[in-house]
């Protein structure tokens, strides 16, 4: 019973987004058994030690254990502490029924206030143990830890209220309300409070094993649904950033496993044999080949203008999200003016302090051509050919000159040269648009409408970063 | 080492003996990691106490303490084994005569190769191995408490390659096959956090998070390792650290710091925290010229909030 709880509870784990291997079920299994479910808080610390991995991984631990091992009155709890939950006393009910008579269960409508179901017997005792413990059997028994989708809430409960017996239950209501007998009536209403009780206890049981259990697939629907959207839309929804979190880790996970050369090198033999005819041709002192190495570098330069301003937005997030596997990258905005923003994104990033980024310098007017400048007088001497420079905007230059040249020139001084546009790219050249002058000098131009796209490209340039 | 521990509540109160005070949740992974033979992965911010989690266990345990120190670019010749090659040449020379007389009266290269064979591989035997932590916690005759300190600095391939070792207590060298742990050690691995760390490597441990202490907790740490303090002066103390680290600070004061400190106040004979005292030992606290800046700000509030508890 105590192994069948676990194994709910790190479903439940899963469910909210936390990798629970089968080895680390193991260990939870053996740490419970070793601390036992006796005290609350050590089986707590003991659970957290084996599954959640992380600072943040604990804090969504703590929250489903309390969930999950709820106090008090909890199924979990109750079905560990009490595996067979003792069957309700009958002496109270006898005793409230005036009778002698031992009710034989479920045997159907008999005579009124004298064969009562199991459930209608809970119900007028206040039995609450043993109703919930019947809750937590039927809820296992019709599968309600199976929910999926919010609209079946309102299914699951009913079967889970047949499954109790809730049948008998009407049927003993309605019973009772027939006999005329006013002692039957009261017992009717009592019943009918009751039940009201019940269904409530029901509903919230349901609700919990949805956000145990369904939660996950729900999510699941949303991601894909936000990874598609449009980023324009994109910004309204709350979890986004967790979303792109998940996303880098994917991509972090995929690029940092780059085998690197070995740091000592080769053995340099020509120093070595001169060093050797000190100490008679031994030797004794051995020269390696040092590779020399030029830090990579990363520039990223973002149109925030109001057109934009959502994509870029995105993209410095992104990039901040996988910046471990990224070299130093100096990041600059431009929209009526240029800017570099490299400090405010060192350090925890959220999308607070994106959306003060883009309030403070976003505008209207973008000069692509003077950007072009501004950037070569700041960064120009910097760039070399291990740097790598991305540029996000629509190329919409308000009908000033293009100056390709400019680009061409940092093209030539850099590794390569990206290019990102949140348009499509069957509009890109309409209009004032210059993107089709600009495109021959990148190595790569792609459209950024979606996160989907813009994680597409954080890939590929993540795969381009390991050439240098 | 010992072996078996009766419970959770024994490892608080030999931890809270040899000086280290510690919360429920510490008490419990060390309880399980001994039992159920696992690493433990320590994270958290620097200063709360993970390596000295290491010495107090190995001091509970009464076993050796191995340490190995990561760093970036540590590879297997520093933290497993290395070859003495200064001994090793020094042998081929001293040997050379040897070698002529055993190769005397060899004909042709074929048997002169043979005669080297008998040999064995005396070259690469335990004579010229040098064992480096890992192999001596590997080796070790009493079961130790190894250390991998700061496990985050070194490079994710010393991560993969300590995988073997923390699944199976084993590990392979080339020269000399697979050396299995003759005492299995109880391992445990810090982290600051400066990166990521694989999965795989968390899948194998236990996961300990240590934050800072609370109040309460950080008094008892306090008077256990400065008992000089007076309880008066020791509430103020903490009470002006836990207000500290409400500020945004680059780098938030952590226990170490708050043990310092008490210490210079005691050989500062003061009774209680006063102005002109704080700013003047505050940089004992804070590390970072803009954090003294603001604390020396906010100091009036603090010490208002500190002094105002009793």
């Amino acid at each position: 019973m105590a192994a069948d709880v676990l194994g709910e509870f790190i479903r439940a784990l899963r469910g909210a987004n936390l990798p629970v291997s089968t080895s680390e079920t193991l260990d939870a299994m053996r740490a419970a058994d070793l601390l036992g479910y006796g005290d609350r808080e050590r089986l707590r610390a003991g659970l957290a030690a084996s599954l959640a991995k992380s600072e943040s991984d604990r804090r969504v631990f703590d929250v489903c254990f309390d969930r999950f091992f709820a106090l008090p009155g909890s199924q979990a709890a109750e079905r560990v502490a009490a595996p067979e939950p003792a069957a309700p006393p009958p002496s109270m009910i006898q005793r409230l029924l005036g009778g002698g008579q031992q009710a034989s269960g479920n045997s159907g409508a008999g005579g009124a206030g004298e064969s009562l179901g199991d459930l209608s017997r809970d119900l007028l005792a206040d039995d609450q143990a043993a109703l919930a413990a019947s809750l937590a059997t039927a809820g296992q028994e019709t599968g309600a830890a199976q929910i999926r989708v919010i609209t079946q809430k309102g299914l699951v409960g009913r079967r889970i209220f047949l499954a109790m017996g809730g049948e008998q239950l009407d049927q003993d209501i309605r019973d009772l309300e027939a006999s005329g007998a006013v002692a039957d009536q009261q017992l009717a209403n009592r019943l009918r409070t009751g039940r009201d009780g019940l269904r409530d206890n029901i509903r919230q049981y349901v609700a919990r094993q949805f956000l145990l259990q369904g939660a996950a697939e729900s999510r699941l629907l949303r991601e894909q649904t936000m990874r598609e959207v449009a980023l324009r839309d994109l910004r309204e929804f709350r979890d986004v950033s967790q979303v792109i979190r998940r996303m880098a880790r994917k991509l972090i996970a995929l690029h940092s496993r780059r085998q690197r050369r070995s740091r000592k090198g080769l053995l340099d033999a020509r120093r070595t044999v001169v060093a050797s005819i000190a100490t008679d041709a031994v030797p004794w002192r051995t020269h390696w080949r040092q590779r020399r190495r030029i830090r990579p570098r990363l520039f990223v330069i973002c149109d925030v203008s109001n057109s934009v301003s959502a994509a870029s937005g995105f993209l410095m997030l992104f990039l901040v999200a996988v910046s471990e596997v990224l070299p130093r990258t100096r990041t600059f905005v431009f929209a009526s003016r240029f800017a570099e923003v490299s400090s405010q994104l060192n350090g925890p990033v959220d999308m607070s302090v994106i959306e003060q980024i883009l309030d403070q310098w976003s505008g209207p007017g973008t000069d692509y051509a003077g950007m072009f400048e501004d950037f070569l007088a700041v960064a120009g001497s910097e760039i070399n050919r291990r740097s790598t420079v991305i540029f996000l905007g629509d190329a919409r230059n308000n009908d000033m000159p293009a100056r390709q040249e400019l680009l061409r020139e940092i093209s030539q001084r850099a590794g390569a040269v990206f290019w990102l546009n949140p348009e499509n790219p069957n509009r890109w050249g309409s209009g004032d648009s210059v993107m089709a002058s600009y495109q021959p000098y990148c190595r790569h131009a792609a459209s950024c409408a979606t996160l989907a796209q813009l994680e597409r490209f954080v890939s590929v340039l993540l795969s381009d970063m390991r050439r240098l | 080492m010992k072996t078996r521990i009766q419970s959770v509540e024994e490892v608080t109160q030999s931890f809270a003996r040899h000086g280290y005070i510690c919360n429920d949740q510490i008490a419990t992974t060390v309880y399980l990691a001994a039992q159920l033979r696992k690493p433990v992965l320590v994270e958290g911010p620097p200063g709360v106490g993970k390596t000295e989690l290491a010495k107090a266990t190995s001091a509970f345990l009464e076993a050796p303490l191995i340490r190995l120190q990561c760093y970036e670019g540590l590879d297997e010749a520093r933290a497993l084994y290395e070859w003495k090659y200064g001994k090793q040449l020094l042998y081929t020379q001293l040997l050379k005569e040897q070698l002529g007389d055993l190769l005397d009266g060899a004909e042709g290269l074929d048997q002169c190769m043979e005669r080297l064979a008998d040999m064995g591989d005396a070259f690469y035997s335990e004579t010229f191995l040098e064992p480096r932590p890992l192999l001596q916690a590997l080796r070790a005759d009493e079961a130790p408490v190894l250390l991998i300190d700061e496990v985050d600095k070194a490079d994710q391939e010393f991560e993969s390659f300590l995988l073997e070792l923390l699944s199976d207590y084993q590990i392979s060298i080339p020269e000399l096959g697979t050396v299995t742990a003759r005492n299995e050690p109880l391992v445990f691995l810090t982290s600051n956090n400066t990166r990521e760390l694989s999965d795989a490597l968390k899948r194998r441990c236990l996961h300990l998070y240590i934050p800072f202490p609370d109040q309460q907790l950080e008094a008892r740490i306090v008077q256990a390792r400065v008992p000089e303090v007076a309880s008066g002066l020791r509430e103020q103390i903490v009470a002006f650290v836990q207000g500290l680290r409400e500020l945004d600070l680059k780098k938030q004061p952590a226990v170490s710091e708050t043990l310092d400190w008490s210490r210079a106040l005691v050989l500062l004979h003061a009774h209680q925290l006063d102005e002109t005292l704080v700013r003047q030992s505050l940089n004992l606290l804070l590390k970072y010229e803009q954090d003294v800046g603001l604390a020396q700000r906010e100091l009036p509030g603090l010490l208002k909030r500190a002094l105002g508890r009793r």
